[in-house]
């Protein structure tokens, strides 16, 4: 069954991230090295959670906007994260959690930006706004950002930059700790809304009249999907088109009933970033490639694939 | 009476002028009731009120004898079901799964498909005459056969009453006639109520029981289409002039050229 | 006889002492260009090569990056090195510019000619550069003797035979997330390899580069190499994560911190940096080997 095979990826994925890494290690090493207890096991399942995350959150967030481009990261929560890390970084703010932290609440205050700009439209969030509204935080954050990188004499602030391209190299067991708890209750909201997204995307009247509270459910899910975005980039920076491919990926496999295409995204989210990660490490060792190179490397050949498939149907 | 409508009145806020004027209008379970009336007469303003969508400035609208604002949406999906003028399907489906999606109002969150959820589907394709389809994807539809499984889709919510919003606009001759044939079946057979909002003011005077014409917000005339489908109102309505014909004992309206 | 200068003969004694002029002599030697006056340097490490080639005095214009030696901080900012602000180095009046080797120097380098002002474009990232910079500035700055100086300096401890082993294992870990470090590309890879130890990144080979934890902690070096901006010495932040105390350098608190503004640029104090860290290294005994 399909759902076999979606978990054997998984637990395949994550095996691979334990065993192979730049460091060469013998089997028999294996289950007693530090370096795959306190490195590689916190970095694996922090890959399947981040990589979950982000694709049951494209999935919702396209089905919300209605638009099978739409990203995540559209929604100008990067913007918002990249600036927070810098504030903290050009602050001089100590402290294993100030980066991801300040990361988090810059996230937070971006979604505040555009949820309040999406409300201009109406209670109902109208996509549109909500799109363009992402767009304009994000790029408005961006310019303060690299004003306040450009003008500011310490160089750690030009290192800032490379944080939010993205990795997972600050990955530890305090980390996952956090995100295995914190992540559980956006995705359950997520999964509550499942057949109301269902129904959303037949439009919002046609939603309506088949018994949807629209406005409240497009809140609940805007809400839900940026919280787990926030936290992913807060931990792992801008790791582009996991939010973007998984979702097709998942329709592909499991078609368009939410009940189903959620836990498949997470599944496939949480594989494709897992082995992404593992070839960021391994590629090109002793060097490290980042990892939302690597995302886009695969993602975008799947994705032309699909696009082909689509406009042949 | 399944939707009760008494006095309506209505106006859009920092509108000019009122869209419905002391409309009044009901519809029983067993009869077709047509809602005709040019463009801007407040058709549609009614069908929102009728649905609990918006509230009446004056006047009382009722569902199963409850305001119809009072309604969850949910709740209201079990006894009403739409098919609203404009659908705008995001991702490729097949037949099955989108009449499927008319059990919901029926499922909770966590509840599962019972067989009888199944069932229902099955006949609400059966009646709908497109239980051949259902395995094809939406898009390779033509009009008429995607009209036919959205009314699928309606009757899968099991309703009382089904609302049609100008269900053959952009039908040809032979698909409007089938969907025509199909609801009066529905509501000869199955005792289903029917109210149907459409510009095709001959069709309606054949197959519906009542008519209700509006003209402005107003409620011009209100009966069998007989009674409401005369000249001279028609002519004051529609602002043209008109030939009365009669057909199968229903008025057929021919408008008369103005350019010889 | 009476000779009267004819006309012709005015003409032709006017002509031939003008030709005289422009003919190329090829008795004298051609001038050497009178040494720069008014100097603008635009990176830290020429403005600390200027001073110390004794042309301080000529400097009227650097970086806002440029902190040392402290005299440098009397001389006006004209902005960013690495993006100058053509407009306000030309304010400062300079007949000779000194720029870093970028994309966008070389550009301001086409604005500053077209200004009439001449420019000297130095690419130093290694310890000869140096050398190469030293004799150039000296030669422009009228220090040439210092530019020698300082360039036989140079090229001697370059030249210097290695010292016998075992040599300490050292990692130059510049940021923590993502993990940066010092390849073989770079001087301070020169500077580590001239101390008697090496850099247990050198097969990398740019100036620097990401790796994963994982990669340090399997390269085990016995020192990390930090560099400080102030005598500070407690461990870096990062030293109480978990996931960095994999690495036994990490665990044990083996930092080394070298002094930013010794080692934070290729400088002719190259020499002096060698035997600071040749003295660091000295003073403690390498770890025992890692437990297997």
């Amino acid at each position: 069954m399909r759902w076999l095979a979606l978990v054997a990826a998984v637990l395949a994925a994550f095996i691979a991230a334990i065993v192979l890494g730049p460091a060469h290690l013998p089997p028999s090493e294996l289950l007693r090295s530090p370096i795959v207890w306190d490195l590689r096991l916190p970095r694996a399942l922090l890959a399947v959670l981040v990589g979950g995350s982000l694709g049951v959150a494209g999935a919702s967030l396209q089905s919300l906007v209605r638009n099978p481009l739409a990203d995540p990261f559209l929604l100008g929560l990067s913007g918002g994260a990249g600036l927070g890390a810098v504030l903290a970084i050009a602050l001089h703010l100590g402290g294993p959690w100030a980066l991801p932290l300040a990361a988090f609440l810059g996230a937070l205050v971006a979604l505040g930006l555009v949820f309040r700009l999406g409300l201009v439209g109406g209670a109902e969030l109208d996509p549109r706004i909500l799109l363009l509204g992402g767009v304009a935080v994000g790029a408005f954050t961006g310019a303060i950002t690299t004003a306040i990188v450009s003008l500011a004499e310490a160089s750690e602030l030009r290192n800032a930059y490379l944080w939010l391209w993205g990795g997972l190299s600050n990955a530890s067991w305090a980390t996952v700790r956090l995100i295995a708890l914190y992540v559980p209750i956006p995705l359950f909201l997520l999964l509550t809304a499942a057949r109301p997204l269902d129904l959303l995307v037949l439009g919002d009247e046609s939603a309506r009249y088949l018994g949807v509270e629209v406005g409240g459910t497009k809140r609940r899910v805007y809400l839900a999907a940026s919280l787990l975005t926030a936290a992913a980039v807060s931990v792992s920076g801008v790791i582009g088109f996991v939010g973007l491919i998984v979702p097709h990926l998942g329709r592909g496999l499991l078609g368009t009933r939410h009940r189903a295409l959620l836990p498949a995204s997470f599944l496939i989210g949480g594989t494709l970033l897992a082995l992404a990660d593992t070839l960021a490490r391994v590629a090109v060792a002793p060097r490290e490639v980042p990892v939302g190179i690597v995302t886009a490397l695969l993602g975008v050949p799947l994705f032309v694939l699909l696009l082909r498939r689509w406009s042949a149907a | 009476m399944i939707i009760d409508l008494r006095d309506i009145w209505y106006r859009y806020a920092g509108a000019p002028a009122e869209a419905l004027r002391g409309v009044s209008i009901g519809i029983a379970g067993g009869e077709l009731v047509a809602l005709l009336g040019p463009n801007g007469s407040g058709k549609t303003t009614l069908v929102r009120i009728a649905l609990g969508l918006y509230a009446p400035r004056s006047g009382e609208a009722a569902i199963l004898g409850r305001a119809a604002r009072s309604w969850s949406r949910r709740e209201l999906a079990r006894v009403v079901a739409v098919v609203a003028q404009r659908e705008d399907n995001l991702f490729p489906q097949r037949v099955r799964e989108t009449v499927r999606l008319g059990r919901y109002p029926h499922l909770g969150p966590w509840t599962r498909e019972q067989e009888q959820d199944r069932q229902t589907v099955r006949r609400a394709l059966e009646r709908c005459d497109v239980s051949g389809l259902a395995d094809r994807w939406l898009w390779t539809l033509s009009g008429g056969e995607y009209q036919r499984v959205r009314i699928a889709r309606a009757l899968a919510q099991d309703p009382r009453l089904l609302v049609l919003d100008e269900p053959t606009a952009s039908l040809d001759l032979r698909h409007e006639m089938e969907l025509f044939q199909l609801v009066r079946r529905l509501v000869d057979h199955e005792g289903l109520g029917v109210l149907l909002v459409t510009h095709d003011v001959n069709l309606a005077s054949r197959f519906a029981d009542r008519v209700v014409l509006l003209s402005d917000g107003a409620q011009v005339a209100a009966g069998p289409p007989g009674e409401v489908l005369r000249r001279e109102t028609a002519e004051r309505v529609f602002g043209w002039p008109v030939a009365i014909s009669t057909f199968e004992d229903r008025p057929q309206l021919t408008p008369l050229r103005q350019d010889r | 006889m009476r000779r009267s200068l004819s006309r012709t003969h005015v003409a032709g004694l006017a002509l031939a002492f003008v030709a005289g002029g422009c003919r190329p002599s090829t008795n004298r030697a051609p001038e050497a260009p009178p040494p720069a006056r008014r100097v603008v340097s635009l990176a830290p490490s020429i403005t600390e090569l200027l001073f110390a080639l004794g042309a301080g005095a000529q400097l009227v214009g650097r970086t806002t990056y440029c902190a040392y030696p402290p005299a440098a901080l009397a001389v006006p900012g004209v902005g960013d090195g690495l993006n100058p602000n053509v407009e306000a180095i030309a304010a400062r009046t300079p007949d000779l510019v000194v720029l870093y080797r970028s994309p966008h120097t070389e550009t301001a380098a086409r604005q500053l000619g077209s200004l009439g002002i001449a420019t000297l474009v130095v690419h130093h990232d290694r310890l000869e550069d140096i050398a190469t910079t030293a004799r150039q500035l000296g030669q422009a700055t009228g220090h040439a003797d210092a530019g020698s100086a300082i360039a036989r300096q140079i090229d001697s401890a370059l030249a210097a035979p290695p010292r016998p082993g075992p040599h300490a294992r050292v990692a130059h870990v510049v940021w923590d997330n993502p993990p940066i470090v010092i390849g073989g590309g770079s001087y301070l890879d020169q500077l580590t390899h001239l101390a008697g130890a090496g850099n247990v990144f050198h097969d990398i080979a740019t100036p620097s580069a990401t790796v994963s934890i994982e990669t340090i902690a399997a390269r085990d070096p016995d020192w990390i190499a930090v560099l400080r901006e102030t005598a500070d010495p407690s461990p870096p932040d990062y030293a109480q994560r978990p996931e960095w105390r994999v690495v036994r350098a990490v665990r044990e608190g083996r930092f080394l911190f070298l002094p930013a503004e010794l080692f934070g640029q290729p400088s002719a104090r190259a020499p002096e940096a060698v035997a600071y860290l040749r003295r660091v290294l000295d003073r403690f005994p390498l770890p025992p080997p890692a437990p297997q």
